[in-house]
């Protein structure tokens, strides 16, 4: 399986701060296990999933704020309210995701460490 | 602290065990803020810190917890100053070992099917023509040799799972005789019922092997899903693997 943090490194020896986005906890069906997390780029690009859809689109919003504020937040994402719309990604479940800055600064060490 | 992310890389590069440990929100801990993390490797605290030197003994011992169960988890932590911290245990554990003995055509499928979810595949058979790279180009070792030889030298740990699926209950026999004292966490041995009561019974007479390691062994070998393929064996066989690892309720042929 691939590692995560090989990309992580690779952002970071680049001088970027990435968000890593990962589901700390859960409540009903959800898309992805606790432990499932992507990364996200100042520019929004994701790699990995945390199960797509609405729910990921949110995180995804939040992390790129995560990455300009350098502060990290919970975001709870709610699946429940999209029983009636025509997203795929319908599970009716709740997830938290810790979205958590990662960057490197100048003498080499790395923050959110 | 430097070298996190090497630090991840090195652990899953080398196939170890390790939890990654991140507040996730704290309240009334002095100097305790969110995103503060700490690695937990071989029992110990190896990177990062969280402060509270109380607050670390408990997280190392949950780290361990976590790990043997390997199970990602947020926990709620009370410091004895009376705060409160919500961690997270990012669980990386070793990649699982799974040991196919007998390479014929229902290990083909099983192992393609055990290297999508990432196990470290070892297939054995003592007859080159099946037990080669050509047919098993994704397998990450093809042992040829007499079978029982070498799963008696194998390293089987609680995170070994082994599959006994040779040409037959004569090849089968003195492999399961070489395991059931090593403490894999899954023995599974393929046969039709009545051969399999009947290999029961002898070890039980001739070998005084107790009752409790016999049921150990899962056999017939996979869940009860009607299996007629070797794809479809080698899935049911699979499913059950994952049944045991994680802990499901699926039913197995061997305890209908």
């Amino acid at each position: 399986m691939e590692n995560i943090y090989d990309d992580v490194k690779e952002f970071l020896d680049k001088g970027e701060t990435v968000a890593v986005a990962t589901i700390v906890s859960t409540k009903g069906s959800t898309p992805r296990e606790v432990g499932a997390k992507m990364v996200v780029t100042a520019w929004g690009e994701i790699l990995g999933t945390i199960g797509g859809g609405c729910g990921e689109a949110d995180v995804r919003r939040e992390a790129i704020e995560v990455v300009r504020t350098r502060k990290p937040r919970t975001v709870r994402v709610d699946l429940l309210d999209e029983i009636s719309s025509d997203s795929p990604a319908v599970c009716g479940g709740i997830m938290n995701v810790f979205i958590d800055p990662w960057w490197k600064d100048e003498d080499g060490h790395e923050k959110g460490a | 602290m430097d070298a996190l992310v090497e630090e991840l890389i090195k652990v899953k590069s080398e196939g170890a065990g390790a939890v990654l440990i991140t507040v996730v929100e704290s309240d009334g801990v002095d100097g305790l803020d969110s995103g503060a993390k700490c690695l937990v490797r071989d029992g110990r605290i190896v990177l990062g810190s969280v402060g509270d030197p109380a607050l670390e003994q408990r997280i190392v011992r949950e780290a361990a917890e976590r790990l043997a169960e390997e199970r990602s988890q947020l926990l709620s932590l009370e410091t004895d100053s009376g705060g409160q911290a919500d961690v997270f245990f990012e669980v990386m554990p070793s990649p699982p070992k799974l040991i196919v003995v007998g390479a014929g055509h229902i290990a083909v499928p099983l192992v393609r099917m055990a290297k999508l979810m990432d196990y470290h595949v070892v297939v054995i058979d003592d007859r080159i023509l099946f037990a080669n790279r050509e047919r098993f180009p994704e397998a990450d070792e093809v042992v040829v040799g007499d079978m029982a030889e070498t799963v008696k030298s194998l390293d089987i740990t609680p995170t070994t799972y082994v599959v006994l699926i040779t040409r037959g209950h004569k090849y089968d026999e003195p492999c399961l005789r070489e395991l059931l004292d090593q403490p894999a966490r899954y023995i599974g041995m393929i046969g039709s019922k009545r051969r399999i009561k009947a290999c029961f019974e002898r070890f039980k007479e001739e070998e005084h092997v107790s009752e409790e390691l016999i049921s150990r062994v899962y056999a017939p070998i996979g869940l009860d899903i009607a299996t007629e393929t070797p794809e479809e064996i080698a899935l049911g066989i699979l499913g059950e693997i994952i049944k045991v690892r994680r802990g499901g309720k699926a039913q197995s042929l061997s305890r209908k």
